[in-house]
């Protein structure tokens, strides 16, 4: 029997970004979520473990309410029971202070948890840095861009790429892992687990003064690290267009930038034939 | 009070050390950042038997080297090396700490800064200094597609960490010196909470199609498993290498290998060939570091078009197949 | 009342959306030219419920609310409309009649089979000679021993030949057709039943619809779905319900046809613009998108009288009438968009305007709602 808890965020279903031309900014308010990917490949982990071993799962989010939607697809596809951490207080957070709400909402509400399990990153954010900084809130030792996972009594053993070594690696319970994309391809979601997580499910939403924070040490007012500009890279590409028939094209393509194209495939495209 | 002269640390990744130069990187950047606030450029080792690197560090750009050497600690170790840095800043109170992102540092700067209290800024392609003497971070998000600058107004030391080959080293200096400081291992060191069982260096094969000058990527747009096998031809033509878009690994026209995109591979070659691409989020956040890009659609409104250095309106196999021609042509000659 | 979307319904959409884009996506095009049943993809929906959306919990089913069925249909539909039409028949016309009208027993022994997908279902009603006029049924069960032997021929059976749990409606007394005709629950391997050639159809072409035929097939007293008689009630109570299926399944084609079509008229470029530029194109798009809402409305619509236990039949008869006519202009007005390229089997577009056309025509032509709707507003208004 293993206590789980796996932490899932919220964010852009991004196939179109709505930006705002004027202020170069995404409008975040304009695109649906979804559960961040690599949270849902740490869930499909957790899920498989606790088919093998038995166990508990509980999903955590930090966001606003709308994100309440990824706490019902979690319990859809087998979490048992989530919390909710949604204050406006907690918004604008870094990952220092995502970590450090997380924490707390872990130790008032799940303390004796056996594992934790994140995703490797966002999607949004990209940082990689809740998972190592949370396990550091909590004193426990955290493994990240794992890829297998075997869990024997107390003992979690993981195999994960660490920059061209392949580790086996081993840490006993309580710890953290976050999970890689590569591996734990989520199920899909069944739809009688829909029907039940809208049935009489009750999501805990907790806020901050639940948690006892002062709003000071969270969300933007805590963050040690300030946002003070966000813009799309400007693209300084020339963007030459070449229309006609292949054979043309591919002549014109040649006289243009043939000695671009050779000096990078190293060989000499000049034909003189 | 600071007693002494700001200073800048790079963390001294070393293991995988002639692939993985981004220490060297670092470094260089560290003296460009260094010039603009009077600070010394420092290395930190921890290892054993480290002198090779020590050197390496000192001659790419290092006024100082703090090296804690032990058998114990040999090999990486987040759980020490977190503490070792720990303890080392405490003492010494840096202005600013650069680790390299590699997986290793990816996971090992969050936990320093946690532990040191301070915020940590990801992934960065850029970093400067502002009138006001602050680091400045730029980090990537949404694949590259947004860009934000960050500043760590309070707490000390920033940090950040630093995507290989985004800055430049500097050529070895056999000439320069740099000082170095050795420090003990300290007595009281708490006990490494993972214990590694085998480490089995990985045949860089995999890394092929990121680390490959010329990619040539293929998408819905070559309509069939078999025109999309002309790509294979164009690729191996150009010595390159084949990518492509996620629904083109679902048709099965490609492997999952040849996956690009935000979740799967980046690739940063110098000449990529796109063909029959739309350009969706999913698949340009793993294109943006090619420098020259030929995307080749029947629609010229495509997101992938606008990416692109040349833009080609016409049929992707029949511009695949023409430049497999004219490329045997003059590669005979 | 509530028009936009619940957070439930947004979920159900992204769950079915997900799965449909991801599994049948990339073989929708072979699975037309092929005329290809894809047990592959059928074998994943199983234990995801796609086989028993609104059976209750008991049974193995979802248990869902009506307009989590429509938005299941629609986007599966949206995806592939033979695999869209495969799942609403077999939910709608294949499971509904034996949980409303079947003992106890029937269901215990039938539903799970058909709500876990183990079992595929589906309605036989049309002949040769009986297509709008049920009354020309010849299909006919004569009591022998404790059970019936039935003999006859339904032709255009969706699902027939991968179904194995039909429900075939058939007389009893030649003398009075509809008075006397009654629903069996047959099965594939019953001696004398058996499969006819799949037909080659217009579009739906991954749906293996053919005739079932039936020679001297006995079928046990404990099949017979309700009463001697009971079957005029059974059909109608039935074709009600299959018509939101089908209404869904006609939205989630128009809904394709509209989404490539506006992504189309953004990237091609004639006369150096978009053609999205241009008055006629735009509005061609505006209508399209005002009927598609119009259709989905009345769809949800009866969606919401149908779970209100209220009844519905003249307005399911609406949604299929003018969901199925809009899916029809809807494609046409896409291919046309398209322009040449639309006419070419490498766009998606032409196998939408294939696919809608039958909407208009099964599960009661568009003349016969027409006839439903009639009747009920003259009744209503003396």
């Amino acid at each position: 029997m293993v206590k789980m808890i796996v932490c899932i965020k919220q964010v852009p279903m991004a196939t179109e970004l709505p930006w705002d031309a004027k202020s170069g900014t995404l409008r975040r308010d304009l695109a649906d979520g979804m559960m961040n990917p690599a949270c849902k490949h740490a869930l499909e982990a957790a899920l498989t473990l606790k088919q093998q071993h038995g166990g508990h799962i509980t999903a955590i989010t930090m966001g606003p309410p709308i994100a309440e939607e990824i706490l019902r697809e979690a319990i859809a596809m087998g979490a048992d029971r989530c919390l909710m951490l949604t204050d406006a207080a907690m918004a604008g957070a870094d990952t220092h202070v995502t970590s450090y709400t997380l924490a707390r909402a872990i130790e008032i509400f799940c303390p004796d948890f056996d594992l934790i399990l994140c995703g490797c990153h966002t999607t949004d954010s990209e940082t990689a840095q809740v998972g190592p900084q949370l396990a550091e809130e909590l004193n426990i030792p955290e493994i990240s861009y794992v890829d297998h996972l075997h869990l024997e009594s107390r003992t979690l053993r993981v195999k994960r790429f660490s920059d061209n070594f392949l580790e086996t690696l081993e840490m006993d319970l309580p710890c953290l892992v976050s999970v890689n994309t590569q591996h734990f391809q989520p199920r899909y979601i069944p739809l009688s687990g829909l029907q039940d997580a809208f049935e009489d499910l009750n999501i805990l939403a907790v806020s901050a003064s639940d948690l006892g924070l002062d709003p000071a040490v969270i969300g933007i007012k805590g963050s040690p690290t300030k946002i003070i500009d966000v813009y799309m890279p400007r693209a300084e590409k020339e963007n030459i267009v070449l229309k006609g028939a292949p054979k043309k094209i591919v002549e014109e393509l040649f006289e243009r930038f043939e000695t671009r194209i050779g000096g990078i495939i190293r060989k000499d495209l000049k034909w003189e034939g | 009070m600071t007693l002494h002269a700001p200073e800048i640390w790079v963390f001294g990744d070393y293991r995988n050390y002639f692939q993985n130069r981004v220490t060297l990187q670092l470094l260089s950047r560290a003296t460009v950042l260094a010039s603009k606030l009077g600070a010394c450029v420092c290395a930190t080792v921890f290892g054993h038997q480290v002198d090779e690197w020590v050197g390496e560090y000192i001659a790419h750009g290092a006024q100082k080297v703090y090296v804690i050497e032990d058998k114990s600690i040999k090999d990486y170790s987040t759980d020490l090396y977190v503490t070792l840095m720990e303890r080392l800043a405490r003492d010494r109170r840096p202005e600013i700490i650069l680790v390299g992102a590699t997986t290793f540092g990816r996971e090992y700067a969050p936990r320093v800064a946690k532990r040191l209290g301070t915020g940590l800024t990801a992934d960065c392609v850029g970093l400067d200094i502002n009138e006001d003497g602050l680091l400045v971070q730029t980090s990537p998000s949404f694949g590259g597609n947004m860009l934000t600058k960050i500043i760590t107004p309070e707490k000390r030391p920033q940090m950040a960490t630093v995507r290989p080959g985004i800055f430049q080293e500097i050529p070895h200096n056999y000439q320069a010196t740099g000082e170095i400081v050795r420090i003990s291992l300290p007595k009281d060191l708490p006990k490494d909470r993972i214990r590694l069982i085998s480490s089995e260096r990985k045949p860089p094969t995999s890394q092929k199609l990121e680390e490959a000058a010329v990619v040539v990527c293929g998408g819905r747009g070559m309509g069939s498993r078999s025109k999309f096998k002309n790509l294979y031809e164009l690729a191996r033509v150009l010595g390159g290498e084949v990518g492509a878009t996620r629904p083109a690994v679902y048709s099965k026209w490609a492997d999952e290998e040849a996956l690009v995109g935000q979740a799967d591979k980046h690739i940063r070659p110098k000449v990529l060939l796109s063909f029959g691409i739309s350009g969706a989020i999913q698949h340009t956040a793993g294109i943006i570091d090619a420098s020259f890009i030929i995307a080749i659609n029947k629609n010229p409104g495509a997101a992938m078009m606008k990416m692109a250095d040349v833009a080609i309106v016409a049929d992707a196999n029949q511009v695949c197949l023409a430049l497999i021609k004219e490329l045997k042509k003059r590669l005979r000659g | 009342m509530r028009l936009d979307p619940c957070m439930k319904h947004k979920l159900v959409r992204k769950a079915v959306r997900e799965f449909s884009e991801a599994e049948l996506g990339p073989i929708a095009y072979e699975m037309d030219r092929d005329a290809r049943f894809p047990w592959e993809v059928v074998e994943k929906m199983r234990p995801l419920n796609f086989f028993g959306l609104q059976v209750p919990k008991k049974y193995g089913g979802a248990d869902l609310d009506s307009i989590s069925y429509a938005i299941a249909v629609e986007e599966i539909s949206r995806v592939s409309g033979a695999m869209g039409l495969c799942i609403t028949v077999h939910n709608s016309v294949g499971i509904y009649p034996i949980v409303s009208f079947g003992t106890d027993e029937q269901k215990e022994r039938f539903v799970p089979r058909l709500a876990s997908g183990e079992c595929i279902g589906a309605f036989c009603l049309t002949e040769a000679n009986a297509g709008s006029d049920a009354s020309g049924v010849e299909t006919h069960a004569v009591a022998s021993g404790s059970g019936y032997i039935i003999n006859g021929t339904k032709i255009f059976v969706t699902n027939g030949g991968v179904c194995s749990l039909p429900l075939i409606f058939a007389v009893t007394n030649a003398a009075e057709p509809l008075r006397s005709a009654s629903v069996f629950i047959l099965e594939k391997d019953m001696p004398g039943y058996s499969v006819g050639e799949i037909e080659d159809l217009c579009g739906m072409r991954a749906n293996p619809v053919s005739s079932l035929f039936f020679e001297d097939c006995r079928v046990p007293q404990e099949n017979l779905l309700g009463k001697i008689g009971d079957g005029i009630n059974i059909a109608l109570a039935t074709l009600d319900t299959g018509r939101i299926g089908i209404a869904a399944q006609a939205l989630g084609i128009a809904q394709a046809a509209f989404e490539a079509s506006v992504k189309y008229s953004k990237e091609r470029q004639q006369f150096k613009k978009p053609i999205a530029a241009f008055q006629s194109i735009q509005n061609m798009l505006a209508d399209m998108a005002t009927d598609i809402d119009a259709a989905r409305l009345l769809v949800y619509r009866v969606c919401a009288l149908k779970d209100a236990g209220k009844p519905f039949g003249k307005e399911a008869a609406m949604a299929k009438l003018f969901s199925s006519t809009v899916s029809s202009t809807v494609t046409n007005k896409a291919v046309q968009i398209h322009g040449g390229y639309g006419y070419s089997k490498e766009y998606d577009v032409e196998r939408y305007f294939r696919d809608a056309k039958v909407t208009e025509i099964y599960e009661g032509t568009s003349e016969i709602q027409r006839l439903v709707i009639s009747r009920a507003v003259m009744n209503e208004l003396t």
